[in-house]
């Protein structure tokens, strides 16, 4: 059982006319063979960077410009853009946030796959990828007549399916899911994460799921990690995270979101807005929001606090 | 590390970008000598040189003189004033009609915006230049300024079309609705609120027409619809064809006018590009890509050294 | 093909705008044509009497008996008819046959240099958006636009004096006079006279690099190109199969609006080069007042237009999958 993929001390910045914005800063984490990993956070504290940066797909003006991403052994940040061609999608896939708008409108779903085979040397034959591609479909629950239809005449939910199925064509070993269910309604929501989960336990496959939607994490991934303005504030199993949050934040975001079971709670929330990255302020970058806050937390960024299976960055956890 | 950001200025941003100077530059250079061609030529535009028909440039006559003797400077010079005015005349009208147009079908929306963008359509597809000459030759020989009041009236579809679709984008933002619920009339809502958030777009637009306005003036009085007895950039065209310049070898007829056309509209172009710039800040990504570009080759050589070094340190072990 | 059709309808509808454009025109104009061509008769000496009278009117199509409206309907079936009026600058030849040949120059004087430019633009614009940045992009750009908005008469002189007036190039017309040339000889002869109008025309339009260069641009930001990329696929095919093909589609729709603008030009162009187009019959036209003539070029111009927009709609239709689910296919 070894790492998958190891991450470490990630930086990633927005080149702008007057200067660098630090999207990623410092990350590290590792996910092993088979595991899911859940990277949660508000809209913009980087969770999207980081996915984007595990298959060096950033368009300018984002660039990594420092760490290791090693996957499968390899530091994907040291390959030529031929050997990257490669290597994309073979070891790691991704399913975007919306399937609307990533397959291409003008061609059919056949054809993109047959491309996906061609271009990986699979197969050169449109019949053979055919089959491959119907196989593939009927795991992801789509009729193989669909086959020949344009993205644009397929549903929502069947839409995310087959860009799903189209993830998992070359069987790699990490599959990201960056906000997958965002589009769809709640009950096309669990189907799919349902479907995908199975999947994982058939196939073997890792997964680093992305989401802001916290309740959702915690019923599928093993870890979670949570993360504020460009770092990861807390890593720990997503049972004992539900259970005993150490960073604030982290009690705040479980405390943010109702369940569909149990009793009706007053709902928190946090206060404030997330971290205008542009002026960074000394100390603990959660400090205008924190509940916890002390003298310290404005003056010196909290160190490491290792804990059984995880960490935090806290000067006062709970 | 995260660099400072200041704040850029107008003045900054001329500073930075090498077409606006350029533009500027040019456009003055025109501008100055046109308006003040008395300072330039001691010579009158319609002053006649006995024995000195179609003499090549020399000292006293820079540009030489016409085939009706008169001196090719001063006339450029002179008729420009003509020309730029003719232009700029046609250019307002022609704006002036596309905003109460294109803003009326966006803002009043339904039956009056269907009507006139069936109308804009129609005479969109009607040649609009062939128009221009049947008019201007139904009309007979005709003064510059009547010539600009023609191009005026016919050229506003293209400014309207975008005017429209720019005021239904706005329509729908937030302070024009509340502008509306608080119970301003409609049409102090156009002038007070639409209008100055179009400004950029206006001045661009005026900009635009202005150049067709003087690419079309020259070209009807080139054809032989102006006034032949004015003085203006395209008629000195068409005295210098139709007396058959050309033929004869004798360029410097030629030359004025169309080196000063060259540069007014090159001048016009550039500044209208820094316009679009200044006002759309996804455009200014051309001087932000140039940066990225140079720290992305930066950043990939240093990280391929750094993989270069665990390898060899881990001595080839994954 | 629901869509086609209704395209087909908006069309007409254009057809009957320029028409009725055509029809009262003239009549706002100051100036009546009848007596105008009646001054011009007795200047040059011909006899004016009722029955001269009334074989003008019934060349301009005028009835004075008649309510206006009646008029208009009648010249209109008659325009369907194909009976579009005599030219009295041409012998008192229908219009119809006066511009046959001329159109057929035109034709292909302008279709050439459109494909030619469209061929150039789409180039040029895919290559500049994918080096998106670089100082090649900013002067292609920029030096595209700077000359096309050259006025058209400057470039065609330009060309005619340097290239023409040294020998290289033929001083005018679309063939060597009294040439009596057959198959390939022919061809080079009209691709050797045609050459620098097209190279007029096609430098006038380099401003629609800027065109499908934003729309490259546009598509550049799209997640399925993000896709694209991610799944392995070599950068060429991106730029072509994903940017590229999808790009296109406003791109051909904004060409087909630009003729107008060319047609225009191609008046111009045709002039300075001596060219036998419409262009050329034009200004003959409207020297000489010949209003049948000037009106029946002023249809054939629009119905061009319209044709290359039909065009442009076809190819939207067959290129982009989306308009075909629409119309229901």
């Amino acid at each position: 059982m070894g790492a998958v993929l190891e991450v470490e001390n990630l930086y990633v910045d927005y080149i702008t006319e007057n200067g660098h914005i630090r999207a990623v800063d410092n990350v590290s984490f590792v996910i092993e063979e088979g595991k899911s990993l859940g990277l949660a956070g508000e809209s913009g504290c980087g969770k999207s960077t980081i996915a984007y940066s595990l298959m060096r797909l950033h368009r300018p003006p984002a660039l990594i410009t420092s760490g290791k991403i090693i996957i499968d052994g390899k530091d994907i940040l040291s390959l030529s853009e031929n050997e990257l061609q490669k290597f994309r999608w073979k070891k790691i896939s991704m399913v975007f946030q919306s399937a609307m708008n990533c397959l291409n409108p003008v061609v059919t779903l056949e054809k993109q796959f047959f491309e996906l085979y061609k271009i990986h040397g699979i197969t050169k034959s449109r019949k053979e990828a055919k089959k491959l591609a119907e196989e593939l479909l009927k795991i992801v629950g789509i009729p193989p007549e669909r086959l020949k239809d344009y993205p644009h005449q397929l549903s929502g939910g069947m839409r995310q399916r087959a860009v799903i199925a189209m993830a998992l064509a070359l069987k790699p070993k990490l599959l990201i899911l960056d906000e997958p269910t965002t589009a769809l309604d709640t009950v096309v929501q669990r189907d799919i994460l349902q479907k995908i989960y199975e999947l994982k336990e058939k196939l073997n496959f890792s997964v680093l799921f992305i989401t802001h939607d916290i309740s959702l994490m915690m019923e599928f991934c093993d870890t979670v990690a949570i993360m504020y303005a460009g770092k990861i504030v807390e890593q720990a199993p997503s049972m004992k995270i539900l259970k005993n949050p150490h960073h604030p934040y982290s009690y705040g975001l479980k405390n943010s979101f109702p369940s569909l079971q149990g009793e009706v709670k007053y709902m928190e929330g946090i206060p404030g807005s997330p971290l205008d990255l542009k002026c960074i302020p000394k100390g603990c970058r959660f400090q205008d929001r924190c509940f916890k806050a002390t003298k310290i937390c404005f003056e010196k960024e909290p160190e490491i606090s290792l804990l059984d299976e995880g960490f935090f960055f806290c000067h006062n956890p709970l | 590390m995260v660099k400072k950001f200041s704040n850029s200025k107008i003045i900054n941003f001329i500073k930075d970008s090498p077409k606006t100077v350029a533009g500027l530059i040019l456009i003055s250079i025109v501008l100055v000598l046109t308006l003040g061609a008395k300072l330039f030529t001691p010579y009158e535009p319609m002053q006649t040189f006995d024995g000195l028909w179609r003499a090549a440039p020399s000292a006293e006559h820079i540009l030489g003189t016409t085939q009706a003797g008169k001196d090719v400077w001063t006339q450029t010079l002179y008729g420009g004033r003509v020309s730029i005015l003719v232009g700029i005349f046609a250019g307002s009208i022609a704006v002036l009609l596309s905003l109460i147009v294109g803003i009326t079908a966006g803002y009043f929306g339904g039956i009056v915006d269907n009507i006139i963008t069936t109308i804009i359509n129609i005479i969109m597809v009607i040649p609009q230049t062939v128009l221009l000459l049947i008019i201007a030759s139904m009309v007979g020989r005709i003064s510059p300024l009547a010539i600009g009041l023609i191009i005026g009236v016919t050229s506003w579809p293209w400014g309207a079309r975008i005017y429209r679709a720019q005021t239904m984008s706005l329509r729908n933002r937030e302070f024009i609705k509340s502008a509306e619920t608080l119970g301003e009339s409609k049409i102090r809502t156009l002038f007070v609120e639409i209008m100055p958030n179009m400004l950029s777009m206006i001045t661009s637009g005026f900009i635009g027409t202005l150049i067709y306005a003087i690419m079309a003036q020259s070209f009807i009085e080139f054809i032989g619809f102006g006034d032949r007895m004015s003085v203006t950039w395209g008629q000195m065209l068409n005295n210098a064809q139709s007396t058959g310049a050309l033929s004869s070898g004798v360029w410097w007829e030629i030359l004025g006018p169309s080196a000063f056309l060259i540069l007014f509209g090159s001048g016009l172009t550039l500044v209208n590009f820094s316009i679009d710039e200044l006002s759309n800040p996804k455009l200014r990504a051309q001087r932000i890509m140039r940066k990225y570009y140079k720290e992305k080759k930066a950043q990939e050589k240093l990280l391929r050294k750094q993989a270069a070094v665990t390898t060899s340190n881990k001595g080839g072990i994954n | 093909m629901k869509y086609l059709l209704k395209r087909l309808a908006f069309y007409f509808m254009a057809f009957i705008g320029a028409f009725s454009l055509n029809f009262f025109l003239p009549r706002l104009m100051p100036g009546d044509p009848v007596q105008m061509r009646l001054g011009e008769l007795a200047r040059q000496g011909g006899k004016v009497d009722p029955a001269t009278i009334e074989a003008i009117e019934k060349m301009f199509g005028i009835n004075r008996n008649e309510p206006l409206i009646v008029t208009y309907f009648r010249n209109f079936i008659d325009i369907l008819k194909g009976d579009w009026g005599i030219s009295f600058t041409n012998n008192l030849y229908p219009v119809t046959e006066v511009i046959k040949r001329p159109l057929g120059w035109t034709v292909f004087l302008c279709g050439t240099a459109l494909i030619i430019s469209f061929i150039i633009n789409t180039a040029l614009g895919i290559f500049v958006a994918w080096r998106r940045g670089s100082v090649l992009d900013t002067t292609l750009t920029v030096g595209g636009q700077i000359i096309s908005n050259i006025p058209a008469v400057i470039i065609a002189l330009t060309l005619s004096y340097t290239l023409a007036y040294n020998g290289f190039f033929p001083k005018g017309y679309a063939v060597t006079p009294l040439l009596y040339a057959k198959g390939f000889e022919y061809v080079k002869d009209v691709a050797y006279h045609a050459f620098l109008p097209v190279t007029a025309i096609v430098l006038g339009s380099l401003g629609g690099i800027m065109g499908m260069r934003a729309n490259m641009i546009n598509q550049l930001g799209e997640d399925y190109i993000v896709m694209g990329i991610a799944k392995g696929v070599p950068d060429k095919k991106i730029m072509f199969k994903y940017c590229a093909r999808n790009a296109l589609l406003p791109v051909v729709t904004s060409f087909a609006m630009q003729v107008g603008f060319l047609l225009g030009g191609q008046l111009l162009i045709e002039n300075i080069f001596n060219y036998p187009g419409l262009g050329k019959l034009m200004i003959q036209a409207i020297n000489g007042r010949d209003y049948p003539l000037m009106q029946g070029i002023l249809l054939m111009t629009t119905i061009l237009m319209l044709t290359t927009n039909f065009i442009a709609d076809i190819s939207v239709f067959l290129l982009d999958p989306r308009i075909r689910r629409q119309s229901g296919e």
